[in-house]
């Protein structure tokens, strides 16, 4: 029996057919930009705007919001983030085995092992700051983290977006470091939380196109 | 061959590998090769990515690996038995020169590449 597909179609039609082909595999396996992005930018956004009112800019709380509070809302949002996220790679992995895989496999402990030790750091370190300061080890520390592990994603993929969102990181991470805590709170909820979501919808659209 | 076709403009038109030369073969083989050299794709992912049945893709992951065109692991994840499939080094050559060659029919025809 010849079926439907066995027909001959003209050149500029197999082309066509490759090309959309070619892209929807690259759409799997980069996975969804919005999954992987997004819920980031939203959880620092929230997070990192209730750090912002609670410390203010000039050490005054815009808002009767205490430290536990706003951490308690970031670590939250950030749980979320991590469990969405976590399925849109799971999603984006489980199609291919081999040494991309294992790439991001070993990628993935990366984040784990980076994450403790800051977090570890934060909490030998912590009690021996002021408050403030101590917000801004918890709050500083990850984000280094952060940065380096985009940066070095980028560079294990060859992913310029992701080399670049983990620069500008690293970038507003050290500005809000060198200004303290209130304008590393304000830089970090605008430029990193909103930087996540438009990189997100951004390169989500450009995978579209 | 896509480099007769290209050296010779004028000359006969570039044969097609009559293997890939078929839309469904052809979904296959452009999908696995964006893979990287040493990953496999899951039969199931390639399935849903593709929109075709189980029996369909059979038949021309069949086909290809006849040809020696694509690489075809059964293995277990856990319990569950679990098929990979990949592109070999000849396939993905085929692949190559089957994009080329239309390539080169299309610049022999004036056409949009």
């Amino acid at each position: 029996m010849v079926d439907d597909d066995e027909r001959a179609p003209s050149p500029e039609e197999m082309l066509r057919v490759i090309e959309e082909q070619s892209h929807a595999t690259v759409r799997l396996l980069q996975g969804d930009p919005r999954l992987l992005y997004v819920p980031w930018g939203v959880s620092w956004l929230l997070g990192f705007a209730a750090l912002f009112l609670h410390y203010g800019l000039d050490g005054r709380s815009y808002l009767p919001i205490s430290q536990m509070q706003a951490v308690s809302v970031l670590m939250g949002a950030m749980i979320v983030a991590g469990a969405v996220s976590a399925y849109g790679i799971v999603k984006m992995n489980k199609s291919v085995r081999g040494d991309t895989s294992a790439r991001g496999a070993m990628y993935g402990y990366a984040w784990l092992a980076g994450m403790v030790l800051a977090s570890l750091i934060a909490i030998r370190l912590g009690p021996m700051l002021p408050a403030a300061e101590r917000g801004l080890l918890w709050a500083g520390g990850p984000l280094l983290v952060v940065a380096l592990l985009y940066m070095l994603g980028g560079a294990i993929w060859l992913n310029w977006p992701m080399f670049f969102i983990g620069g500008w990181t690293a970038g507003v991470n050290a500005l809000g470091v060198l200004l303290g805590p209130g304008p590393h709170a304000l830089l970090t909820a605008v430029l990193l939380g909103g930087g996540f979501i438009a990189a997100g919808l951004w390169l989500w659209r450009r995978q579209r196109g | 061959m896509s480099g007769d076709a290209e050296n010779k403009p004028g000359g006969a038109p570039p044969e097609l590998d009559p293997v890939i030369h078929a839309q469904a073969r052809l979904r296959v083989v452009a999908a696995l090769n964006v893979l990287a050299d040493g990953d496999e794709m899951a039969f199931n992912s390639l399935k849903e990515l593709l929109g075709m049945t189980a029996g369909n893709l059979s038949v021309h992951l069949t086909k290809l690996e006849d040809a020696g065109y694509v690489r075809i692991t059964k293995t277990h994840r856990g319990r569950t038995p679990v098929t990979y499939v990949a592109l070999t080094k000849r396939g993905r050559l085929a692949f190559e020169e089957y994009t080329a060659a239309i390539r080169a029919l299309l610049d022999n025809a004036g056409g949009v590449r």
